[in-house]
């Protein structure tokens, strides 16, 4: 079932197109992470879904409808967007009651919030003496006060120390492998989501570069042989012989495509050149996410 | 309704109401004390400037103490409004009612509810200075008649409305030090000389504290000549006006806009 639907979504800020035509969607029960480098759109591409901006074309639609268009917006949809958005003043119970009241939820579901997140012990502190973790803990409680079926993150491990990602890994998997929540996290950095995720989008300078599951995100990526070697141009003849596509990223420096370490090997011992390095290059997702949202 | 609920709890559960609060008691504490420790005191000319304390007048004039507290009250609405900007509670806001028209009509009443109060904690302070002022004097105490339930009436008005200036203002500025040193200077600058300049009192009885004077003043001559002010009636219709403006203001400015 698809919870959250984005359609040809576009947004311009001034000359600055953030969004440019991005569609995809989450199912529920699934986790997505929606990755991209700082000011690829992705905050942008959220607000938009949750009514916080008006979109200058296409739709973003949560269970089929506008999120402007629900009855009781927190019982369908929770979302985390970048910290800090409390009262310094204001305690963390009363934060939650306030938005309980607004909401039309008992004021009792603030306490069972605070405790699944783990802040029962500072309820009644004000958040003005939280922590950036608290702060993002006590985000997390607001946005599942309701129980919704649609969970939408903004780089919620931004601050979080490594204890607490492990935490919110956790939490998230929780949420949608066994309550079949659909979770839409987005982050600018592939590794803190790389556990977390089912499924990847991947969004470089407001348009869509790649969709789909993160084992198709690694194949995706060929694997090519590095070679150093002073006279490394002396082997590009030979190996092309052998079909293989070469780079020359540096000088003294050969990164051969479509042949296997082996076959460069042997080239290498009939052209009779002396090699400092010979290494099948690994597969790093980071690489290929560096690959694909590099600047044009 | 859940929402106005929500906007008086969020203003509650902060400090700020009873900063506020106290800084207005002490502001009209302070003016009683002027009016009622030069009542009846010689001037220079040998008149004196406020009438004695068992007079009737003197209750008339100090009954009004308590509308200076409408500038707080408006400082009250700039930050239940610009706060929200101010710490990005906004977001939360509006993803708990995306209907941005309802979060705006939740805060104006509530606005409006929390004016009256404030109001009324005025008038229960001067009620508890001018009835022993007077009686101690040997004055006859009077409340239910010689104009004093109209200017208490006219406090509470002008406390409520000027809340919801306040969030009006709010909404439009958004920036909260901007907002609250520019009402600030209109109230403390610009309409206090449009309104004690005689020359330019035919605009000064337009502007919202015109306007309020019309409603809570007593036409005593202070030696220096009547001021001109509109009938009472019209005053108070100046102030809603207004106040609808304001209203109008918040909503359709905060409506459309991108919450970034
Ligand atoms: N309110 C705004 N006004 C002008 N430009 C904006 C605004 N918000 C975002 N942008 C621009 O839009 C682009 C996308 O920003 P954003 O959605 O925040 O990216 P991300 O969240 O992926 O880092 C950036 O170039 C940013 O500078
Ligand atoms: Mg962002």
């Amino acid at each position: 079932m698809t919870a959250i639907e984005i359609r040809n979504l576009a947004k311009a800020f001034g000359p600055v197109r953030a969004v440019d035509d991005v569609s995809f969607s989450v199912a529920a029960g699934t986790i997505t992470g929606y990755l991209g480098p700082n000011g690829a759109g992705k905050t942008t591409t959220l607000r938009c879904l949750l009514g916080l901006v008006t979109a200058d074309g296409g739709t973003a639609l949560v269970d089929g409808r506008p999120y402007t268009a629900l009855e009781r917006p927190l019982t369908e949809v929770g979302a985390v967007l970048e910290a800090t958005s409390f009262h310094p003043g204001r305690t963390a119970r009363d934060h939650l009651r306030v938005i309980c009241t607004a909401a039309g939820l008992p004021a009792s579901r603030a306490d069972e919030a605070l405790e699944q997140v783990g802040l029962a012990d500072a309820a009644r502190k004000r958040v003005g003496g939280f922590s950036l973790g608290m702060r993002q803990r006590l985000a997390l409680g607001t946005a599942t006060l309701g129980h919704p079926r649609v969970l939408i993150l903004d780089e919620p491990a931004n601050g979080l120390d490594p204890a607490g990602i492990e935490w919110l890994r956790g939490f998230l998997r929780n949420l949608a492998h066994e309550r079949g929540v659909a979770v839409l996290v987005s982050s600018h950095v592939l590794a803190e989501v790389q556990q977390t995720v089912d499924n990847v989008v991947i969004i470089a300078r407001g348009r869509l570069v790649h969709q789909g599951s993160l084992a198709e995100l690694t194949g995706n990526g060929e694997r090519p042989v590095r070679v150093h070697a002073a006279e490394a141009d002396r082997l590009v003849p030979a190996l092309e012989a052998k079909g293989a596509r070469v780079e020359r990223p540096g000088d003294g420096v050969l990164r051969v495509y479509g042949v296997d370490a082996e076959a460069v090997g042997q080239t290498v011992l009939d052209e009779r050149v002396l090699v400092t390095e010979l290494v099948r290059e690994r597969s790093d997702l980071q690489e290929i996410f560096m690959e694909l949202t590099r600047e044009a | 309704m859940a929402l106005v609920r929500s906007e008086l709890q969020k203003l509650f559960t902060t400090r700020l109401w009873w900063i506020m609060l106290l800084v207005m008691l002490l502001f009209t504490g302070i003016t009683l004390a002027v009016t009622i420790g030069f009542a009846g005191v010689e001037g220079g000319q040998g008149a004196p400037a406020l009438p004695g304390r068992e007079t009737l007048e003197f209750q008339q004039a100090a009954w009004t103490a308590g509308a200076g507290s409408s500038i707080f009250v408006m400082v009250l609405g700039i930050i239940m409004m610009t706060g929200e900007y101010r710490y990005q509670t906004i977001t939360t806001t509006f993803l708990t009612t995306p209907r941005r028209g309802r979060v705006v009509t939740a805060k104006l009443i509530a606005g409006l509810l929390v004016g009256v109060l404030f109001g009324l904690a005025s008038l229960l302070l001067t009620a508890a200075a001018v009835i022993p002022a007077v009686l101690i004097a040997g004055g006859e105490v009077a409340l239910l008649d010689g104009g004093i339930p109209r200017i208490m009436l006219g406090v509470v008005a002008t406390s409520a409305l000027y809340a919801l200036f306040g969030i009006g203002l709010g909404a439009l500025v958004r920036n909260q030090i901007a907002a609250i040193v520019g009402a600030i200077v209109w109230v403390f600058v610009i309409e206090a000389l449009l309104t004690a300049i005689p020359a330019l009192q035919g605009v000064g009885k337009f502007t919202p504290s015109g306007a309020a004077q019309s409603l809570i003043a007593v036409q005593i001559d202070t030696g220096f000549g009547q001021a001109d002010l509109l009938p009472a009636w019209a005053g108070a219709s100046v102030l809603v006006a207004y106040a609808l403006v304001f209203a109008v203001v918040a909503s359709l400015t905060t409506v459309r806009r991108d919450i970034t």
